[in-house]
């Protein structure tokens, strides 16, 4: 028989300092440095309470673009819509307004007594905006699925060994590389102003399709067997992208060259796929990766074609685009890639150099692709791409 | 004037290929609304091209304007509308009969190895091209709902030249 418990008998907890006590600390003497500010507005607002009176000042539109009523369009109210109204739709070349105060409201004579928010750091427009940026924000929006509910799961089949496999080991591939399209966006969300409004939301869209990507293959592979293989080849890549030194440079590397590539992949995915739940999954899933590279080509056109030094500009895109291509080929010619992707294409292990044969193909036409996503950009690849045009297979 | 699902159904085979035979899926485009409001708007011009389709087997074309949830516009396509297309789908007259045959068979379904997206991948039986390939790649992020599009057939007769 177990001895009886008694609170009375426990000994006490050794003292133990807060793991956050520091963040606190620094928290506190942050907002103690600014107290003259904030409190200063504390306590205007508290002796206007106090005595019940009222402000309204917020109701005087004289500097205020009031009135100009937006009106919809034949979907909705659209963003297009609202920056066609007067005093909305100028986008600065450089923000200014480093804090929460929205583009078009009443806020100059406020700036002397509002914070700065020291992560606003991606100041320049030419670093995050594209001339699709709106049409692709309210593109994705209106075609969100759910991988929960619009993937037809109970249709899925039991597969041969070697097709579920080779399945589930591509799930497994993609759901180890989707995220970085999530983490990416949002390492340099935070950095970019209030002013970008339309950049952040299509960063947050692009995040969400890519949290459903991650889950539909996640999914995908738990439901037909389970997760397979990591690799490190894919882990550099994903690093090189996570790590590039700007954000254009990593959208460039992302969106039009990683997300192009995995574009490819999804559209191979949708032929090779051997059940119908499969060929849905990558029908949506290619849909909206191909959003993210129609952002990530206009991105970099945008940015060199605004470059102060466009030369400059170009070559450093270039030196990044030679690093980084051949750190994105590490994940591209990993087995627990391309082997099953030949045995899905091929029809069976025993099958695999066939389907080899035709990964080769299909590398030589995603490698046409990029070039010609690169040429669009302009950003001429051509000559100088250290990619290999044809799959490094049995020539060796 | 508009067709209901019924009448597209009920009616005599419709000829592939033809302005017709477009028309019927853009009708039933607009039937089914809500599935297409499901899937999100579209907003593409695209050419069909079936290169033995036409007189003495050279090709003929079709434009299908879509916007938001419908086809707004379908109609032969002119050299002139080529300039407006975002991207053309071309394949000769076989792979569109294989294609659609297969799609009824499977009741608007096609089988695996019969979708746009199989068919085209690699360039062929399928070529889909466009001069701007950030207009090709229109193909890919509306594909769910070309692929609808296309799948609508099924709910009607085709019948194909002899």
């Amino acid at each position: 028989m177990s001895e009886t418990f008694r609170v009375d008998s426990m000994r006490p907890l050794p003292p133990s300092s807060s793991m956050n006590e520091e963040a606190v600390e620094r928290y506190e003497t942050e907002f103690k440095q600014h107290a003259t500010k904030w409190q200063e507005i504390l306590e205007r607002n508290s002796e206007r309470m106090k005595k019940g009176s009222y402000s309204l000042h917020w109701m005087n539109t004289d500097k205020a673009n009031w009135g100009r009523r937006a009106k919809p369009s034949s979907r909705g109210l659209t963003y297009t819509d609202i920056n066609n109204v007067p005093g909305y739709g100028a986008i600065p070349k450089k923000a200014t307004w480093l804090n929460f105060a929205p583009r078009g409201a009443v806020r100059d004579e406020y700036v002397s007594e509002m914070p700065v928010v020291d992560d606003y750091t991606l100041v320049d427009r030419d670093e995050s905006w594209a001339e699709n940026v709106i049409t692709l924000y309210e593109e994705a929006k209106a075609r969100q699925w759910n991988a929960t509910r619009d993937i037809p799961w109970s249709e899925l089949e039991r597969l041969p060994d070697d097709l579920e496999k080779a399945t589930c080991q591509l799930a497994t591939f993609l759901t180890e590389v989707e995220f970085v399209a999530g983490d990416f966006p949002a390492k340099w969300l935070y950095k970019i102003p209030q002013d970008f409004l339309e950049v952040k939301s299509f960063i947050v869209t692009q995040m969400m399709d890519e949290a459903r990507h991650q889950e539909v293959f996640r999914k995908r592979a738990i439901a037909g067997g389970g997760l397979l293989h990591a690799s490190p080849g894919f882990e550099w890549a994903l690093k090189a992208i996570y790590d590039a030194p700007t954000h254009t440079m990593g959208t460039f590397l992302l969106n039009l060259l990683g997300e192009g590539l995995v574009l490819s992949i999804f559209r191979s995915g949708e032929m090779i796929a051997k059940t119908h739940v499969d060929k849905e999954i990558f029908r949506r899933c290619l849909q909206d990766e191909a959003r993210h590279v129609s952002y990530g080509v206009l991105e970099l056109k945008n940015y060199l074609d605004h470059a102060p030094d466009h030369e400059k500009a170009l070559e450093e895109m270039h030196r990044f685009a030679d690093v980084g291509e051949q750190v994105i080929l590490t994940s591209f010619s990993e087995a627990a890639l391309v082997e099953p992707v030949a045995i899905l294409m091929g029809g069976g292990l025993d099958k695999i150099d066939q389907g080899m044969e035709g990964q080769a193909k299909l590398w030589e036409m995603s490698i046409e692709e990029y070039l010609q996503r690169c040429d669009r950009a302009g950003f001429p690849r051509r000559g100088r791409c250290t990619l290999p045009p044809e799959m490094q297979w049995g020539c060796g | 004037m508009e067709m209901e699902h019924s009448e597209v159904s009920a009616r005599e085979a419709v000829a592939f290929p033809s302005v017709e035979w477009f028309d019927s899926l853009a009708q039933l485009m607009k039937h089914n609304r809500a599935r297409n409001e499901h899937l999100g708007f579209v907003d593409c011009v695209t050419v069909f091209t079936v290169l033995d389709g036409g007189m003495r087997g050279k090709p003929w074309s079709v434009q299908v304007t879509f916007e938001e949830f419908e086809a707004t516009d379908v109609r032969e396509a002119a050299s002139a509308d080529l300039v407006r297309a975002d991207f053309t789908l071309e394949a000769t007259l076989a792979t569109w009969r294989e294609m659609i045959e297969s799609i009824a068979r499977g009741r608007g379904r096609p089988d695996l190895t019969h979708t746009l997206n199989y068919l085209s991948h690699t360039g062929t039986p399928i070529r889909v091209w466009s001069d701007d390939p950030l207009r090709k790649d229109m193909f890919f992020r509306f594909n769910q709902s070309l692929q609808e599009f296309i799948n609508a057939s099924g709910t009607f007769q085709t019948i194909f030249p002899d």
